[in-house]
């Protein structure tokens, strides 16, 4: 499905020239908003600039030095790469599950979209669409050690014994934001996801029926590759959002206890706006673009080489 | 998620554009009018709108336009970091935390007051506060109202007892242990105290060290270090032992005082503020409850943190005249009555405290001038924000014990060495 026109070499110049003129107010905006910010992000990123000292001193890469010897930068690198790990992985794998089973029935009796069916996708978006702020407050009272529902739920169905301190435990506090984080946006990958699968020709389904394959074979060699596109969107989406993470962890936690939980956006914020260093600020902030760049890159080379594959 | 970062490059960038384009004018006053900020006030809005109006009405042809931050005081420096850096501040009167004079007087941010509180009269002021406004020998913020850190406890409950509100920090120990003990109820608390890893955290680990003889910043001593320690061993002890409930390591100031306020606990540290919210109507607490200095270890002084708010004078304000006569009027002893009155702010000013008018009103006040007169400013230094960011993160984690207090307290201190000397550079650079 690669759709490039192949038009006359003598109509390509003039349209070439005014799809440059068409997009170059985008491509304006985008520099603007985003190019310009990064690069002088980058710039200042060599400088050691405290206001507060009144010095604005270049130390060429020294700040990016003294980031490999930052024990709580490396500690907070495994606490987003573990966040975005485990929280993505799950997003995937619910959002699979919920998505097969909203297209089964529907999709063998052949039907169109019922109204209960458009209903129950509005109604599955709603974590979506809170604001991860509010979310995050509302998820404060359900982790309450004294009167948090999860406590109650858990004691009444004896999980638990006695009240747990959800978001003081080192260990605990980072899978609560996780979970929060799994139930924010699974839908999103549910229905994402969900889209793939009705754009799945139902054809294929019927002639591998008729062939006589097993709902497992079916799963195996007709759903999931020509799912796995939509997966890989999926997947690149969630994993930039999840390794940005900011608003969720700062609200419930604020990156403790003991630093259990600072994200490396939670460590940029503090060094940014709470210590103003703007200097060394600006070399973790420009870290976590090149991270994020990579792994975006890479989801871009494997989902292209996929996409190859299968098509 | 997304907004998070977003924030973050959106306030970079126009902190940059500030920085970058910074020769902006603002618009020719028409009239005068000062503009002041200031952190959102607990309480009726229209009372200060009032005390305001009384000063317009004294100054024919100023108008004071007050604009309101929001109450967390980490979005307020954020704020102000950011517009006093620009070369034209859009505001001429502001309140500063006790813990950013330094910080911003360093940054050349605001401009020395010491003519506005001369010397007799700056006697009247409680000296830590003023302590905590003097950067290298000149005054650069006037203190407006002021906190510290004290003890709230059930009178009801030591009463029946028999106890006399604690002196010391074992005493109090064993005094929860005995009332819980004995009143068989389980959903009562012991002691609360604020153990999140934020700012909060810092006072009240402060106030416990402070009170064994030993320091954060200071500690190169010996007898510093064992004291911090020594605090810290017996915080990580009240949790673990059942005296403070496991709660506390993720309780701020709010989360404390409902529980305590719905009955649930038997002592509490906390500021002031909570005490006229525990005496409203329909509170189970109401009339229960008393205010004492804080324990201290054994043959230790009691001492608080102090909190609050003074006000400065941005270096760049548009009309520093003007503002420091509303800065003279806000601070006055009449003024400062009357928000004490009617808002509930604890005055700057120590003799206030002997007026009858408000002892009827709030009659801990009593106690609160002595807490205040031996209470402590938080490390008086420029580096105090960055400081206050590695022990919130290290004291946090000695709380719950992902780290002894021991290796804690030595990461805190290479951390702070780190970052004392990271600007002892930047000073001889200065001086060059």
């Amino acid at each position: 499905m690669t759709g490039t026109m192949r038009v006359g070499s003598k109509g390509r110049l003039s349209e070439a020239a005014s799809g440059y003129l068409f997009v170059a107010p985008a491509l304006l905006i985008v520099a603007l908003l985003a190019l310009v910010p990064i690069l002088t992000a980058m710039w200042l990123s060599l400088y050691r600039h405290l206001p507060i000292f009144g010095i604005t001193e270049f130390v060429g890469l020294r700040n990016y030095l003294a980031l490999w010897s930052d024990q709580r930068f490396w500690s907070a690198c495994a606490t987003t790469l573990y966040f975005t790990g485990v929280s993505v992985g799950a997003e995937l794998l619910l959002g699979l599950g919920i998505a097969l089973l909203l297209d089964q029935p529907w999709n063998a009796a052949g039907k169109e979209q019922t109204e209960a069916e458009r209903w129950l996708r509005v109604v599955m978006l709603i974590p979506w669409t809170v604001p991860t702020v509010v979310s995050a407050r509302m998820w404060e009272w359900l982790y309450q050690t004294d009167y948090g529902l999860l406590n109650h739920l858990l004691m009444t169905a004896g999980v638990i014994e006695g009240p747990v301190n959800w978001l003081g435990h080192p260990y605990w506090a980072l899978h609560a934001a996780i979970a929060m984080d799994v139930w924010k946006a699974t839908p999103f990958a549910a229905l994402l996801l969900l889209a793939g699968l009705k754009a799945i020709p139902p054809d294929l389904y019927r002639a591998a029926r008729v062939d006589g394959a097993s709902r497992w074979s079916i799963f195996r060699h007709i759903t999931l590759p020509l799912l796995l596109p939509v997966m890989l969107v999926v997947l690149a989406f969630r994993t930039m959002d999840a390794f940005r993470v900011f608003d969720a962890v700062y609200v419930l936690t604020g990156g403790g206890p003991g630093n259990s939980t600072e994200t490396l956006s939670i460590y940029t914020y503090d060094v940014l706006f709470q210590t103003l260093r703007f200097g060394y600020g600006s070399a973790l902030a420009s870290v976590i673009f090149a991270m994020i760049l990579m792994l975006t890159a890479a989801s871009f080379i494997v989902m292209r080489r996929r996409l190859h594959a299968v098509v | 998620m997304r907004k998070g970062m977003l924030l973050v490059c959106v306030v970079l960038a126009t902190g940059l554009a500030a920085l970058a384009c910074s020769r902006t004018t603002t618009p020719p006053p028409a009239g005068t009018t000062v503009v002041f900020k200031h952190g959102k006030l607990a309480g009726d809005e229209r009372l200060f709108a009032e005390i305001l109006s009384g000063f317009e009405r004294s100054h024919p042809g100023l108008t004071i336009r007050h604009e309101t931050l929001p109450a967390s005081t980490d979005q307020q420096h954020r704020f102000y970091a950011i517009n006093l850096e620009s070369r034209s501040v859009p505001f001429d009167l502001f309140a500063v935390d006790v813990i950013w004079v330094q910080e911003f007087a360093r940054a050349g941010w605001i401009q020395p007051v010491e003519h506005l509180a001369p010397h007799p009269e700056r006697h009247g002021y409680f000296p830590s506060a003023v302590r905590a406004a003097t950067f290298q020998g000149r005054l650069y913020a006037i203190p407006w109202y002021l906190d510290a850190g004290v003890l709230y406890y059930r009178r009801d409950l030591l009463e029946r007892y028999g106890f006399q509100p604690p002196r010391t920090w074992p005493e109090l120990a064993a005094m929860t242990r005995e009332i819980l003990d004995r009143e068989h109820d389980p959903k009562l608390k012991g002691f609360l105290w604020q153990g999140k890893q934020y700012e909060g955290l810092v006072c009240v680990a402060l106030e416990f060290i402070w009170g064994a003889g030993g320091d954060l910043l200071d500690g190169g001593g010996q007898l510093e270090g064992q004291g911090a320690e020594r605090a810290l061993r017996f915080m990580r002890s009240l949790i673990e032992d059942g005296v403070s409930p496991e709660l506390v390591t993720t309780a701020d100031e709010e989360a404390t005082r409902h529980l305590f306020g719905a009955g649930r606990a038997v002592f509490m540290r906390n500021w002031p503020y909570a005490w006229s919210l525990l005496q409203q109507e329909g509170m189970p607490v109401r009339g229960k409850v008393g205010i004492a200095p804080l324990p201290a270890f054994p043959a230790h002084e009691s001492v608080s943190v102090l909190g609050g708010w003074l006000l400065a004078i941005p270096s760049r304000a548009a009309h520093p005249k003007e503002a420091a006569e509303l800065l003279t009027y806000l601070t006055s002893p009449a003024i400062q009555l009357q928000m004490a009155l009617a808002l509930g702010y604890h005055p700057a000013r120590s003799e206030l405290y002997a007026d009858a008018s408000l002892r009827q009103v709030r009659p801990y006040l009593a106690d609160l001038r002595q807490v205040l007169l031996a209470a402590r400013p938080r490390p008086v230094t420029p580096y105090y924000l960055m400081l206050s960011q590695v022990w919130q993160g290290e004291l946090s984690a000695a709380l719950v014990g992902t780290r002894s207090p021991e290796l804690a307290l030595a990461s805190a201190r290479r951390q702070a060495d780190r970052i004392l000397e990271l600007d002892r550079g930047a000073v001889a650079l200065i001086a060059q």
